[in-house]
């Protein structure tokens, strides 16, 4: 990018405050925090899929000079610890509600801080040890003694929804803990009924891990004399996790104070309280002394939460002109061991149309259980899954039905006419212009030229394929957020609001709000997020909820400070305040040209006792909403791949992405949130996969040299395009911009690869689509084709 | 991690006293097998003895027709040496594929081979190209040297010094990189010199090895053709979650031809 920013308002690609403090080395993360005296804590962890604990022996580990404590769930049950307040579905009022089909009530089951009973994957916590050193309690974790008795484990997604499957849950009458419809069945049936054409599709999505770049880390304390913990950790907002520990400590939640400062990546993994979270703060009560623990790099592999892992059956009708006449699907999630969070599943199901006219849709949505560790949001939350499983289905449908796939696609994607949308599950789509979107990406990508460097390419001795994929995100969350602003005479504006970056670079962007609407500098501006004594309402960091409510809060606040500054203004002026001007960060009555600073105001606002009440004291304001609009970013994305007949490895050699963020505060930031969105779907795609043992229930890429990051020597330069269609629900225009580089990624790269080698007749490859997968996907094609098995060579013509 | 005691030696006759002492003890070279293995505990050792302080044991120079390099000569240096690009281009190539640039500035030859990772690079170069480990106590051919999965013919006490190269004629390596760790999910390193042919075979099996049959066809016709028809078994092979033992099969065959191709490029 070579735009240059000429000022730091909206709009402006502004160069990150933040970066050269977490560059140098200046930031603070939870591993940065130390306390005075602190102790270390380690975690016992199951070496086991599936057991029960019948006895936890840690004489020999208390005995060890050194070791404080050593707690389990027996004296986590016995100081009265509650099971960790999980959320398990969104509860936006724009979204739809998954019940089960029975009506039953929804299974729920209590996940302790530490297992109680038994242990229900590999690397669940059992037992801390707490310690003078990490290596004396890495000591004393070694001689914690535990009797096991090994049950069979069940960690592959079709296996454990069988009736017959382990039972991770006892009291579950199976590990299926939700089966629910969506969408209306009997019109889908009777669409199905005179269909013309009906493709389907089967996937299993793999399961990836968020891999933030800093590993999870917490470290609390716990005061006696007003017997208040505080715990220093990492996550999505610090009032959410406040409030959780609260409730697990079974205590007010005024008693907790949470803080973070600096956090090295959350993609919604890292969004929500943590068991460990609690066993510190706990442990720090119970030992009386700061307790610290940092998560090692394998430990994050196990424990971490996951993502991910659906199962899909899904089938497509058509009549002759290739109009979509209606979807219908089975899409089976993996929650793990745990009942945590089935919102990707409902996230998923509830889109799962896309921006497609579909008169029609009916999906059965189950989640069920198994020996993995639990899985939970993770950057757009169901919607790559679906994303995915339908432009599979459209490019089959082209393939087998004999339509274009653009012409296709444009036939039934939605006009700019028609929206507002009701999506056949009921979402509301409000604005876009997603034809605009799809061209601008086949220009960017230079569809019209592939065919040249298709041949190109096979005089290279390469198979050469492209792909396109449409989508659309919902950004829903918490709805609520506040913001709070103060001037400060001494020239500095203050914003406290409840959502913390996880390094999406708020520091930068929501200054440039402050220096919009209020005229400051971008340097004099303090965003302040992370710490609950100071911010009391925010709902962190998720669902492109950040700037989407902040942007909201912060131009109310921001008018009402320009309101009393012009009040107060019109004092100092000797005019009345109808005929102050705010302009650039002065106040001034237009016929004097006499002006006062918004920083002079403020001083002003202190050091006249004599103003009206609402205007004396310090020159502040507040704004806190309950948002009840969704939003639907939308773009388009086409990749290029290239694949190596002999060996099967692809490379991924041109890349366009157009993502539409209605308002774009700073471009470069946005940019940056779609390059690293691209990376993590693309990672998805052809590189990571969260592999367990189907037998053993141990997890075999549990690090990074079998675990596969997606690296910079992998990519191309991406061309990538801000698309500006004011959203009509948000009073900015603006809409998220964070999950969409990721959203239609996984699509469009498995399209690009199928494409390439369909000439073969390779109808589909799975992700993640390693060279092997694809090499034998073309053997088996070849060998349908003509009965033998050697690789074939792109034909050179 | 457990506790040790670290002692960083000076000479070869210093770090023989060290080792000999009766409690457990570990040569240290770069430490990029070592350490990992240290940190998660899965060994333990009273002592520790690091070799960075004997400068002998760094660098590289011809001896007639040999090419030597010391030990504890970094993978990077071996990548960026003027000497084995000129006397042997495929070692200098296969060092500068190792890992990635921290793994090959802290990373030796010594260690390497000491190691006998099944899917590190050295040893494919060592068995194809017939070299000599130069211990302080003998001199040991790297056909007899690899003996199966970290294991070698090093006993207790023997640190190597030196390995010695045989210049070829012509060689070539081709590596397919596990897409983790990026070690070799499979490698092949193919050489001609004034005694034959030889293709070894590193990440397939739980040692190097050399593939006969691609050896005896490329004696009678060193070309690419002469690999084509040749397929290597796969029963016996590696099979992991990075691949299975009919892929690396497949894929020692693709490697062999493109070590090839690259042992019959012209100098440049
Ligand atoms: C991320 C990563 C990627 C890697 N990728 C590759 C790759 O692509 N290809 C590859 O081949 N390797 C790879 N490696 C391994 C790397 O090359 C190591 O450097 C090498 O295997 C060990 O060398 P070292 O000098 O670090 O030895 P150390 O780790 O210090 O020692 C390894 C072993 O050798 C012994 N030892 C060391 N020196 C001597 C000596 N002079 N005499 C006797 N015994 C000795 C030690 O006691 C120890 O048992 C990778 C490593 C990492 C961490």
């Amino acid at each position: 990018m070579d735009e240059i920013a000429t000022d730091s308002r909206i709009g402006q690609p502004v160069r990150r405050k933040e970066d050269e403090r977490l560059l140098t080395g200046k930031g603070c993360f939870s591993d940065d925090v130390n306390l005075p005296e602190q102790a270390y804590a380690v975690f016992v962890r199951s070496p086991h899929a599936h057991a029960r604990i019948r006895s936890i022996d840690a004489r020999a580990a208390r005995a060890i000079a050194g070791v404080l404590a050593v707690l389990t769930g027996e004296e986590l049950l016995a100081d009265g610890l509650k099971p960790l307040p999980h959320v398990p579905f969104s509860m936006h009022p724009a979204e739809i509600r998954l019940a089960n089909r029975d009506g039953t009530p929804l299974f729920s089951a209590p996940h302790y801080p530490l297992a109680c009973d038994k242990v229900r994957f590999v690397g669940e916590a059992l037992a801390v040890v707490v310690a003078a050193s990490v290596a004396i309690a890495k000591d004393g974790a070694e001689q914690v003694a535990v009797d096991y008795e090994v049950l069979p484990a069940v960690v592959d997604t079709l296996a454990a929804a069988e009736p017959d499957a382990p039972r991770i849950w006892e009291h579950a009458t199976s590990n299926v803990c939700l089966d629910a419809d969506a969408g209306d069945r009997a019109a889908t049936e009777a669409a199905f009924a005179r269909a013309v054409h009906v493709v389907r599709f089967s996937t299993q999505v793999n399961r990836v891990t968020g891999v933030t770049m800093e590993p999870r880390a917490a470290v609390a304390q716990y005061d006696a004399a007003r017997q208040r913990y505080t715990l220093y950790a990492g996550s999505g907002g610090a009032v959410r996790l406040k409030d959780d520990l609260a409730t697990v400590l079974d205590i007010p939640a005024a008693q907790v104070r949470a803080v973070m400062r600096d956090i090295g990546g959350n993609f919604g993994t890292r969004g929500m309280i943590y068991p460990e979270f609690c066993v510190v703060a706990w442990a720090a009560r119970r030992v009386g002394r700061p307790v610290k623990w940092t998560c090692e790099r394998q430990e994050a592999f196990l424990a971490d939460y996951q993502a991910r892992d659906l199962a899909v059956q899904a089938e497509l009708a058509l009549d002759a002109q290739g109009n979509f006449l209606a979807l219908r699907s089975s899409n089976v999630g993996n929650a793990g061991a745990h009942p945590t969070n089935f919102s990707p599943l409902q996230k998923g199901v509830e889109i799962m149309s896309s921006i497609y006219r579909m008169p029609c849709a009916f999906v059965r949505a189950r989640a069920v259980l198994s020996n993995t560790s639990p899985t939970r949001p993770y950057r757009s939350a169901g919607r790559p899954e679906v994303m995915y499983v339908l432009e599979r289905l459209i490019d089959l449908a082209a393939r087998e039905c004999d339509f274009d796939r653009i012409a296709l696609r444009e036939r039934n994607l939605l006009r700019q006419a028609e929206l507002p949308y009701t999506n056949p599950f009921g979402m509301v789509y409000d604005s876009g212009d997603y034809h605009g979107a799809m061209a601008k990406a086949l220009e960017l990508g230079d569809w019209a030229g592939f065919p040249a460097r298709r041949e190109q390419a096979r005089r290279r001795g390469k198979y050469r394929g492209i792909g396109v994929a449409n989508y659309v995100d919902t950004a829903s969350g918490v709805p609520r957020e506040r913001a709070e602003i103060s001037v400060h005479p001494q020239g500095r504006v203050s914003v406290v609001v409840g959502t913390v970056s996880n390094g999406q670079g708020h520091e930068t962007s929501f200054a440039q709000l402050v220096n919009e609407w209020l005229g400051v500098a971008l340097e004099r501006v303090d965003i302040i997020a992370g710490d609950t004594d100071i911010v009391k309402v925010g709902g962190g960091t998720h669902s492109g909820r950040g700037m989407r409510l902040i942007s909201i809060v912060v131009l109310n606040a921001s008018r009402q400070i320009i309101d009393k500054g012009k009040r107060i203004a019109a004092r100092l002026l000797e005019s009345d305040p109808s005929r102050v001007r705010f302009d650039a960060g002065r106040f001034e009555v237009a016929e004097g040209g006499r002006a006062v600073t918004l920083f002079e105001v403020a001083a002003a606002a202190e050091r006249l006792g004599d103003l009206p009440e609402d205007l004396r004291g310090p020159l502040t304001a507040f704004s806190d909403e309950t948002v009840k609009e969704a939003s639907f970013p939308y773009g388009a994305h086409v990749c290029e791949v290239e694949i190596d007949p002999e060996l099967g490895a692809v490379e991924i050699v041109r890349y366009a992405a157009v993502d539409d963020a209605g308002r774009a505060v700073n471009p470069m930031i946005i940019h940056g949130q779609t390059h690293g969105g691209i990376v993590q779907g693309v990672g998805q795609a052809l590189y990571e996969n969260c592999y367990y043992d189907p037998r053993s229930g141990q997890l075999l890429a549990g690090s990074f040299m079998d675990y596969t990051m997606p690296r910079a020597d992998h990519f191309p330069p991406f061309d990538t395009h801000i698309s500006e269609v004011p959203s009509t629900t948000h009073p900015l225009g603006m809409r998220p911009a964070g999950e969409g580089g990721t959203t239609p990624a996984l699509a469009v790269v498995i399209n690009a690869i199928v494409d390439a080698l369909a000439e073969l007749g390779v109808r589909h490859v799975e992700m993640p689509a390693t060279p092997e997968r694809i090499w034998r996907a073309m053997r088996a094609a070849a060998g349908t084709a003509s009965g033998n098995s050697s690789t074939p060579m792109p034909q050179a013509q | 991690m457990y506790d040790f005691e670290y002692r960083r030696v000076g000479s070869i006759a210093e770090a023989q006293a060290a080792l000999a002492g009766g409690s457990s003890s570990k040569l240290l070279a770069g430490g990029m097998s070592l350490l990992p293995v240290l940190k998660q505990r899965l060994a333990r050792y009273d002592g520790i003895v690091d070799l960075g302080g004997i400068a002998t044991l760094r660098g590289i120079h011809r001896d007639n027709a040999d090419l030597v390099i010391g030990a504890m000569t970094t993978h990077a240096t071996v990548a960026a040496s003027a000497l084995v690009a000129q006397s042997i281009p495929a070692l200098a190539a296969l060092a500068a594929g190792i890992g990635d640039p921290q793994v090959r500035n802290r990373g030796t030859l010594g260690g390497s081979v000491a190691n006998a990772d099944p899917a590190a690079d050295y040893p494919a170069a060592l068995l194809a190209l017939d070299a000599r480990i130069v211990t302080q106590r003998r001199v040991i051919a790297a056909e007899v040297f690899f003996r199966g999965l970290f294991e070698t013919a090093l006993e207790p006490g023997e640190i190597i010094q030196a390995v010695h190269f045989t210049l070829p004629q012509r060689a070539g390596y081709a590596k397919l990189r596990q897409s983790a760790s990026r070690f070799a999910l499979v490698g092949v390193f193919v050489t001609r010199t004034h005694a034959g042919v030889r293709v070894a075979v590193t990440g397939a099996r739980d040692s190097v090895f050399r593939w006969r049959e691609a050896e005896a066809a490329l004696a009678a016709d060193f070309r690419p053709a002469a690999l084509a028809r040749l397929a290597l078994p796969s029963s016996g092979l590696n099979a992991d979650i990075h691949a299975s033992a009919e892929y690396r099969a497949h894929c020692v065959q693709i490697m062999a031809q493109r070590a090839l191709a690259a042992a019959l490029e012209p100098p440049s």
